[in-house]
């Protein structure tokens, strides 16, 4: 760091991977000033440091801060978070402190401040924490999209200090051809270097120091870390270097097993029928922290831990992203302090600072992958060398063969990649807008920023033309009949001068994260937390729903906020979090599908634990090994099933659930829904379906794959929801603001309305566009289908028939969402679903009929 | 079916069509709800680029539909209009003097805030909550019944504002959601005549009637 170079850190947890970094600023700073660092003060912001989950703010602001008393360093730690008020906002526009804590959103919104580059000036380094959480998310490519514009800030300013001679032509007009796009960034490398020399040898006058802002990374082990670097630096066009930390630590799993396996759910995702089991692991440990899945789970937990064990009042807290942030403040607290026994919490504890006092993990349900699993039985166990322990809790019976696949995977040393999104419209014509309500932008000049990043860097020039042809003139309009203008055009420079749109562009940056939320209060007074909105529509006033532990009686919505009053009733909804639910990994599948190859010969205690499921899965159907698929087809009440175990996680199921729909309806008109979970999908049909040993390979051909990925993708609902994401932050849908209220309606349309009405009137829509191929990337990826399939054709397809539901298919069955595909002509499916509509009534009014 | 079904109310004979239209033969008017003009201009004007396409083929299929009728008079049930006066509603207004003998009758909705100038221009009559024809009361929003006198209420009533819609479901968990008119023994409800809506479903209980609209086609259920 002392010769600004950047790069990456990766080292597991608790072992000070964050101090690293830190340190390396204050040290880089030391030097600077050797004589009189403990006299500077206000020196302006010199260390951004990012962070994805404001809950870690408060903990990583508390330790700088000690650091730098014991330094007696004069500096400043400011947090910039949806949480921070207006007065500290102010506060630090005056005067920016030495270290601003932020999370990417935050960023953002200091890009949509005017005059926003007056505050980077300083800058020496940007540090992203828990980089492996923001890689593969929107959330991430914000950070690329801001770090982008630093650098080229940065630069800029350097180059204006440096000689003009080196300072090469920048001009706006140039055309837009990929040569200089990539010439450029090798330039600014050049100076990067050349300046970063001198800088290093002690003799430089010391006013003149360059600013030669490096970005740091902190991740945790992913599969792809030298990929990650190249994303976080792109813009820089630096190598980078990786500083691994050289220790490994051991980790224990340990499965709860339930005393009588034959009465256990074979489907289910609360496992609250273990939760006497695990009463007596939080007694023997000092501080214990319960991983469940989703918040709405966590809540029910909560409560029955402390019904079933009274003497943890007090002692046992709830930790998730939807609570009351003092309340979580709190919490992390008491967990500093050893105070609390056990803290029932969701991936809000995760990540960041660890808390010593936590000596065991308990993780309820699949983690869903091995990289997961891995950073939260570490959050155990904190002095080096120890061993962290982690307990696995089925919430159903087969999932116990996960924690056996979870075994192999971490002696066999594999772990998850997390591949970076590409081209991410949506988010980019936020960033545009962003930077039109503050200080404006000139299109020739930011094209060459948002190109050096990792996600844009193949960007036609084509589609960014498209790009500004929509936010400018928002895409093909019936000319004299439009009052489309948002951007005000003066000498090529964007600008958004209408305050009113920039501020609702301001309230509307935070929206990646989340769906749209409503704060819960009490009618009296008194803030609990937040909830999501789509929960909170499907409620009617006098519904009781439990939040932060609290059963509370939905009144009203006002204003953005929701009314509610305590309630006693016994019975209350949970709230389903949408964000909960993650798909199996390949990785694990694959273990999955090895350790089913041990299940009649079982070695672990989990597959001995499974023995009586096994047997009748045996028995009824059969127990699939790693080099065959099962398929089963049973007829109930409800239809003809056809049931397929891939174990590749639910988003492939998904994807390959719909090729085999569109396949089988070739062969003759056909309706189905189907289902999936992460073993396999279900395809259900009220007539029976045509799969047999005759066709079965045929249908799983890897022959014409890509043309039937393209019509069955068109005929699912995949893109539709993908659709709810893209256009809420590319800005069409549009969540309403604080004291604007009737007329907000009036703007309000759901993300499914205006998919139909893109999909009539402007299909090649851009956002649109990228709805589908966000199917196509993230789910129905023809490579991953591929070598899915040309598996499959090695392998042997076993067909059975049971003549009732087995431990394999009920849980699919039972609980997994449900889409539609269908050959059928409209008219005749309707025909036959009004055959069996009534309304059982005399038809004398309707003479008609 | 794609033509209109004819539909017996009151001892008058109305055409329910896919095209989201409801005409009375005898009177020789055409009945309609939820127009919801100027939306996506609405939403254009805020920075929020949807297209246009849907608002101009949602006046092309009204003035189709004003045609193949050649009726003498509109009623419209509310919510003509989505939202403040945009640049939109002046392609109406173009189309609305080529139609200058054509009455139109509006009862005003919730979306229904332009200025009263506008409605004279346009030359269209507003009933600020209902209006009398023969035997029906032509109102915007059912819930709206305590503003009724007790002689209003003897009267079968049209309306708009639900936006109904209805979900058939078939073997096999099988489903669909479909735009419909709603007629009971009391009132009928129609179907909002924009595409650019969303719906609510109605659960039709005994005696009541839903015509169902796929596409071009239109569905009795009973």
């Amino acid at each position: 760091m002392q010769q600004g170079e950047s790069g990456l850190v990766n080292a597991p947890t608790g072992c000070g991977k964050t101090f690293s970094v830190f340190l390396g600023t204050i040290i880089r700073f030391i030097n600077d000033h050797p004589e009189n660092y403990q006299q500077l003060k206000n020196n302006g912001l010199l260390l951004l440091w990012i962070t994805p989950l404001r809950a870690l703010a408060a903990d990583i602001s508390r330790a700088m801060k000690s650091v730098f008393d014991e330094l007696g360093l004069p500096w400043q730690t400011g947090i910039r978070n949806g949480d921070t008020s207006t007065a500290d906002r102010t506060k630090q526009k005056k005067q920016m402190p030495e270290v601003l804590i932020i999370t990417p959103e935050s960023f953002h919104l200091l890009l949509a401040q005017k005059d926003y580059p007056s505050l980077f000036s300083n800058l020496q380094t940007i540090a992203v924490d828990e980089w492996h959480e923001l890689l593969g998310s929107k959330r991430g490519v914000q950070v690329e999209l801001a770090l982008s514009r630093i650098v080229s800030l940065n630069s800029k300013v350097k180059s204006q200090k440096s000689e003009s001679e080196n300072s090469k032509n920048q001009n706006p007009n140039s055309k837009l051809s990929k040569l200089e796009v990539l010439s450029k960034p090798d330039q600014v490398n050049t100076e990067y270097f050349v300046h970063s020399v001198p800088n290093s040898v002690s003799s430089v006058v010391k006013k003149n120091i360059l600013k030669t802002t490096s970005i740091w990374g902190i991740s945790a082990t992913i599969g792809n870390l030298d990929e990650a670097k190249e994303v976080l630096l792109s813009p820089l066009a630096q190598q980078g270097v990786i500083v691994k930390a050289n220790m490994s630590k051991r980790t224990e799993l340990l499965s709860i097993i339930p005393d009588e396996i034959e009465k256990f759910p074979w489907a289910g995702h609360l496992g609250i029928k273990l939760a006497h089991q695990v009463i007596p692991i939080i007694m023997q440990s000092r501080t214990t922290l319960i991983f469940i899945n989703t918040r709405g789970m966590s809540e029910t937990w909560y409560q029955t831990l402390l019904d079933i064990c009274p003497d943890l009042a007090g002692q046992i807290a709830l930790h998730h992203g939807s609570i009351d942030r003092e309340l979580r403040e709190w919490i992390e607290e008491n967990l500093h302090a050893g105070k609390l026994k056990a803290v029932v919490c969701t991936a809000s504890l995760d990540l960041g600072v660890d808390f010593r006092p936590v000596e065991t993990v308990i993780q309820v349900g699949s983690p869903k992958g091995v990289a997961r699993f891995m950073q939260r039985a570490g959050r155990s166990g904190h002095q080096p060398d120890a061993v962290s322990k982690i307990y696995f809790l089925p919430t159903h019976s087969l999932e116990l063969t996960e924690a056996a696949a979870l075994k192999n995977a971490m002696e066999l040393d594999i772990i998850e990649s997390r591949p970076p999104r590409i081209l991410c419209y949506d988010v980019l014509i936020q960033y545009l807008n962003t930077l039109a309500v503050s200080d404006g932008f000139i299109p020739a000049e930011v094209l060459p920023e948002i190109r050096s990043t990792f996600c844009y860097r193949d960007m036609p020039d084509e589609e960014w033309e498209r790009l500004m042809y929509f936010i400018t003139e928002g895409g093909d309009a019936l000319q004299q009949y439009d009052d489309y203008k948002k951007f005000d055009i003066t000498g090529g420079h964007y600008k958004i001068l209408s305050r009113k749109l920039a501020m609702r562009h301001r309230m509307h940056i935070g929206t990646i994260v989340s769906d749209a939320m409503l704060k819960v209060r009490f009618v009296s007074g008194g803030y609990i937390g937040v909830i999501e909105e789509y929960f909170i529509s499907r409620l009617e006033p006098g519904d009781v729903f439990t939040l932060a532990g609290r059963n509370l009686e939905f009144v009203l919505i006002k204003e953005m906020t929701v009314l509610v009053r305590p309630s006693k009733a016994k019975k209350s909804i949970v709230p389903s979090w949408n964000g909960g639910r993650m798909p199996l990994s390949a990785n694990l599948g694959k273990q999955l599908r090895e350790t089913l190859n041990r299940a009649l010969t079982p070695d672990s205690p989990e597959l001995k634990a499974l023995q009586p499921l096994f047997s009748l899965q045996a028995e009824l159907s059969h127990v699939p090994s790693a080099n065959e698929l099962l398929i089963e087809q049973i007829e109930t009440k409800d239809g003809f099933h056809l049931f397929v175990y891939p174990f590749e996680g639910r988003l492939v199921h998904e994807a390959m659930a719909a090729i085999l729909a569109y396949r089988i309806s070739r062969i003759r008109p056909i309706s189905f829904s189907f289902a999936m979970n992460d073993y396999g999908f279900e395809l259900l049909s009220d007539q029976p379906i045509p799969v047999d040993d005759t066709n079965v390979y045929e249908l799983f051909t890897p022959d014409n794959l890509m043309a039937d990925i393209q019509r069955s993708v068109n005929s699912t609902e995949m893109a539709r929801r993908k659709f709810r994401d893209v256009a809420v932050i590319g800005g069409l849908i549009f969540q309403g603001m604080p004291g604007e209220k009737k007329k907000a309606r009036h703007l309000q349309s759901s993300a499914s309305l205006l998919f139909n009405v893109f999909s009539e009137y402007d299909p090649e829509n851009i956002l649109m566009r990228q709805a589908y191929q966000e199917v196509m990337d993230q789910q129905m990826e023809e490579v991953r289908l591929r070598d899915m399939l040309e598996r499959i054709q090695e392998s042997k397809i076993v067909l059975e028939f049971p003549g009732q539901l087995t431990p394999f298919c009920f849980p699919i069955k039972v609980d997994s969402m449900r889409e539609d595909l269908s050959s059928e002509k409209l008219e005749d499916r309707i025909k036959k679903m009004t055959e069996g509509f009534t309304t059982k009534g005399t038809k004398e009014i309707h003479k008609g009929h | 079916m794609k033509n209109p079904l004819p539909h017996i109310i009151r001892g008058q004979t109305f055409w329910v069509s896919p095209q989201r239209v409801l005409y009375w033969e005898e009177e020789n008017t055409m009945l309609i709800a939820d127009l919801h003009l100027g939306k996506s201009g609405h939403f254009r004007k805020a920075g929020i680029p949807v297209p246009q396409g849907s608002q101009k083929a949602d006046l092309q299929r009204l003035i189709a539909q004003l045609y193949f009728y050649k009726a003498d008079r509109l009623i419209i049930a509310g919510d003509f209009t989505h939202s403040a006066a945009n640049k939109e509603l002046d392609l109406f207004l173009r189309w609305r003097r080529d139609f200058s003998g054509l009455q139109i009758d509006l009862v005003k909705g919730n979306h229904d805030i332009l200025a009263d100038d506008w409605y004279t221009e346009a030359n269209i009559r507003v009933h600020t909550h209902t209006m009398r024809a023969g035997p029906f009361l032509i109102l915007h929003d059912l819930k709206d019944q305590r503003k009724l006198s007790d002689e209003d209420k003897k009267l079968y009533q049209f309306a708009g504002h639900l936006h109904p819609g209805v979900l058939l479901k078939g073997l096999a968990r099988q489903s669909m959601k479909l735009p419909c008119f709603y007629f009971t023994l009391q009132y009928g409800i129609l179907p909002a005549f924009s595409r650019f809506t969303g719906q609510y479903i109605v659960k039709p209980g005994k005696d009541e009637l839903v015509f169902a609209i796929a596409g071009d086609e239109l569905t009795p259920l009973h």
